[in-house]
């Protein structure tokens, strides 16, 4: 660590560490109520739990970006964060916002939440990712605003690099798209159209500029590899990614009302998508073979290899699947959806956020350069024990999603919801053990941090 | 990359320009293969309806825009034929002259736009239609970038940012433009012409 | 990388030959013209279309191996635009086939 006001990315990622703790617990009693439907009830209801689950996830993943920039930024702007006062600040309104909203969802039904917050006043809520008080969504506005405002004034007054403008352009986005989360129309169409804009340009956008810039980050650190081939790199990414991004939403858009053209574009541009994750695939591999250096911090680069590999597979294979209007006609919204979203969260956003935790958090503990070599043994094993517990999740979510079409959909005899949910519940018995080993994962993570033993110290040539 | 063979003996590594753009081009050939491919096969479904409203098109304005298109990407091959023997000025002169066919082109594809706006077509008014439009417009939009970088690489030859030995950025751009021309060239016969 | 190309123009400057290059955009234009023509007459039929993509192909071809300098440089590079264009090309006339015969 160079510079002093990196520690503030230290409470950032400890508040993302537990909060995902907490979203798998969650997970997990989701999980138990798929097949014991009144399992909690009535203290905490599905559609609570579910909530809560994606709604931590989002938060702990905005902690994460919010302490990877921290960390990251000064280092790259060669310069003291502009104001490190301001990020503790904002780091305790940020992190009290999103307890408060996570108790009023367990404590207090949601039609009085929404009523206590003012909801009428500028209806916000009730929409998935989005169920946060209008209040809240103001108050997270004006977090991230700080937080931009921050970042972007030490790196106008420091040095530039591509690395930092491609990550300071993601997180502009992230803040500009969000706004679409105030605006509610009454139209369903239109709605959902502007749902998308939040959801799908995050995760198929500007994210993935973040997670691009990360990445970059991490592996110029890890492998001393020249600036200049990660910034080529990272140019045709952003190109990529918001060239197929973009019109990709059409992908979302097949069935709500929209004209048919958009079956086709939205084909067209999303079947497009998986480039820019294939790219960071190469591009990952390309460094770490021209890597320059040994670096002691070995878990941190099994991380940063990993990521973009399960991104691939998660965003870009399981994304693929079921893209094409075509098929997503039987897929929308089945079982398959869901495998595809937690593999393609898990992989690019989850493991990013938990690739630079793993380079940044040894050295923010005061430590040379690398946890001892018994403490990254033991998060190694947690690396394949979440990874490929996530990978069997997602087997498991898509056997059962194939099935429930099959039944459900185009069999002979298509049979109602409830009666094919009862048939596939094998699933998801198995994608409750598999949940479990991933929470066991991510305890030894936790763990690992807490391991003594003799540090490894400064980089070693190769 | 060391193991060149006999096969390749004496030939380049890489293509002309910075390898990174061919992994553009690709990228983008790709897109509008897949957009080609889509459009035959739909044909395929639908062949009258195809055949009809193809007859609607102004297949002069489309075989002179191809026209204008190949010859603004031959000036470009003259711009950098002129810099490898330092000939800035008469590089320059290329360049601009490609991007003055460069404008041609939009001026036509936009008047041709206009006619069919004029009758009432729009993406919604048959399968052909939301093909037609859906890919000149995107191609449309790579010309317009591809103006734009050949702008640059212009002003850049006036300024003496390319030598005889140094001209690697031009090549670069220029290969963006031919790919646009490249994808033209199959645009034009297969939704103008092949019926 | 900026080894001068084949075509380079030093040996053709003030004689009465050619350049490559521009041997090849009489090429693009001539063939362009005749599918003008043959679009003009509204021409149909399989042999029709086969002789439109594989002027096509041709088109295609020289554009990148001499515009792009795809000639000089390793066989891989090439290969990939070749496979793409007999690909694309040769998928357009089997969509053409089935829906047409
Ligand atoms: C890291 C990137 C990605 C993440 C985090 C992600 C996540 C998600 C999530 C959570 C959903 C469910 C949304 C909902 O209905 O509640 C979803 C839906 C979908 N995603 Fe992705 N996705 C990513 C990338 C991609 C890519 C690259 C593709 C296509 C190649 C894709 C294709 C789809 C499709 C087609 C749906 C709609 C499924 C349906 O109709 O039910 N996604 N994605
Ligand atoms: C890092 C790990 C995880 C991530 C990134 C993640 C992410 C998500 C996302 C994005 C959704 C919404 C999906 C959609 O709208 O289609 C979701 C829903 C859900 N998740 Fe997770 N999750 C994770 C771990 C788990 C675990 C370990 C379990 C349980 C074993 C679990 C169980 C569920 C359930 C049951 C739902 C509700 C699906 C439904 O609505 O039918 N998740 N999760
Ligand atoms: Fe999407």
């Amino acid at each position: 660590m160079q510079y002093q006001s990196q520690m503030a990315a230290k409470p950032y990622f400890i508040a993302a560490i537990l909060l995902f703790v907490g979203q798998i617990v969650f997970g997990l009693i989701m999980g138990l109520q798929y097949v014991i439907g009144d399992f909690l009830f009535p203290e905490i209801p599905f559609n609570v739990a579910r909530m809560v689950h994606t709604n931590l996830l989002i938060v702990w993943l905005l902690f994460g970006f919010m302490g990877a920039t921290y960390y990251l930024v000064p280092e790259e702007a060669e310069t003291e964060l502009h104001s490190t006062k301001l990020a503790y600040i904002l780091f305790w309104i940020f992190l009290g916002a999103g307890v408060v909203t996570v108790l009023g969802y367990l404590l207090v039904p949601y039609a009085t939440l929404a009523r206590i917050t003012g909801n009428e006043i500028l209806p916000t809520m009730g929409r998935e990712f989005l169920e946060q008080p209008t209040i809240i969504k103001i108050g997270l506005v004006l977090v991230i605003l700080g937080f931009l405002y921050n970042t972007t004034i030490t790196i106008l007054k420091g040095r530039k690099t591509v690395v930092s403008w491609v990550l300071l352009l993601g997180l502009w986005g992230l803040a500009i798209f969000f706004l679409f989360a105030f605006y509610n129309p009454h139209n369903l169409v239109l709605d959902k159209y502007y749902w998308w804009w939040v959801v799908h340009l995050w995760v198929e956008g500007v994210w993935e500029l973040i997670m691009g810039a990360i990445l970059a980050f991490v592996l110029i650190k890890l492998t001393g590899v020249d600036r200049e081939v990660v910034e080529k790199w990272l140019y045709v990414i952003i190109a990529m990614t918001l060239l197929t991004g973009i019109i990709g939403t059409g992908h979302h858009y097949y069935w709500i009302g929209t004209p048919e053209y958009w079956q086709w574009w939205g084909s067209i541009f999303s079947a497009l998508e998986p480039i820019p994750f294939f790219m960071m695939v190469i591009f990952a591999f390309n460094m770490a073979n021209k890597r320059r250096r040994q670096h002691p911090n070995k878990a941190a680069m099994l991380w940063a290899i990993g990521t973009p590999v399960m991104a691939f597979l998660g965003a870009g294979v399981w994304g693929f699947l079921h893209t094409l209007a075509p098929v997503n006609f039987y897929t929308h919204g089945s079982q398959i959806t869901a495998a595809h979203g937690h593999m393609a969260f898990y992989g690019a956003y989850v493991m990013i956020v938990l690739a630079i935790i793993s380079y940044a958090m040894p050295m923010l503990r005061g430590r040379a350069a690398a946890n001892s070599d018994k403490s990254q043994v033991i998060e190694m094993w947690s690396f394949w024990l979440m990874t490929v517990s996530m990978v069997f999740i997602t087997l498991f979510l898509t056997g059962a999603g194939i099935l429930q079409i099959w039944l459900q959909r185009i069999g002979e005899n298509p049979q109602s919801f409830m009666v094919v949910q009862e048939k596939i519940s094998l699933f998801y018995w198995m994608r409750e053990v598999a949940g479990v080993i991933f929470l066991i994962g991510l305890v030894l993570y936790v763990i690992s941090f807490f391991i003594g033993g003799e540090e490894r110290t400064a980089p070693a040539k190769a | 990359m060391q193991q060149t063979t006999a096969l390749t003996a004496g030939k380049e590594d890489y293509p002309p320009g910075d390898f990174v753009i061919w992994i553009v081009i690709y990228a983008e050939l790709l897109a509008f293969g897949i957009f080609f491919l889509s459009y035959a096969f739909a044909r395929s479904q639908n062949v009258e309806l195809f055949n009809a409203s193809q007859l609607e098109l102004n297949r002069t304005a489309g075989a002179i825009n191809t026209l204008v298109l190949i010859t603004s990407s031959y000036f470009v091959v003259r711009s950098i034929a002129a810099i490898r023997e330092n000939l800035q000025k008469q590089a320059a002169r290329w360049m601009w002259a490609a991007i003055g066919l460069g404008s041609i082109f939009i001026v036509i594809k936009l008047f041709e736009f206009y006619t069919k706006y004029d009758e009432g077509i729009t993406l919604s008014s048959n399968t052909f239609y939301m093909f037609y439009l859906s890919m000149t417009f995107f191609h449309f939009m790579h010309v317009i970038l591809g103006l734009v970088i050949l702008t640059i690489m212009a002003t850049k030859i006036r300024h003496g940012d390319y030598t005889a030995q140094e001209h690697d950025g031009m090549e670069t751009g220029a290969n963006y433009w031919h790919m646009v021309d490249l994808v033209w060239i199959i645009l034009f016969p297969l939704v103008y012409v092949i019926r | 990388m900026n080894q001068p190309h084949n075509e380079s123009s030093v040996s053709h400057r003030g004689s009465m030959t050619l350049r490559p290059c521009t041997l090849v955009w009489l090429a693009l234009v001539g063939l362009t013209l005749a599918m003008l023509v043959v679009g003009k007459m509204g021409l149909s039929g399989g042999n029709v279309v086969a002789l439109l993509l594989v002027a096509t192909l041709i088109k295609t071809q020289l554009v990148a191996d001499i515009f792009m300098g795809l000639r000089q440089s390793r066989l891989l590079w090439r290969m990939i635009v070749t496979v793409y264009l007999v690909g694309v090309i040769g998928l357009i006339g089997l969509a053409w086939w089935l829906g047409n015969v």
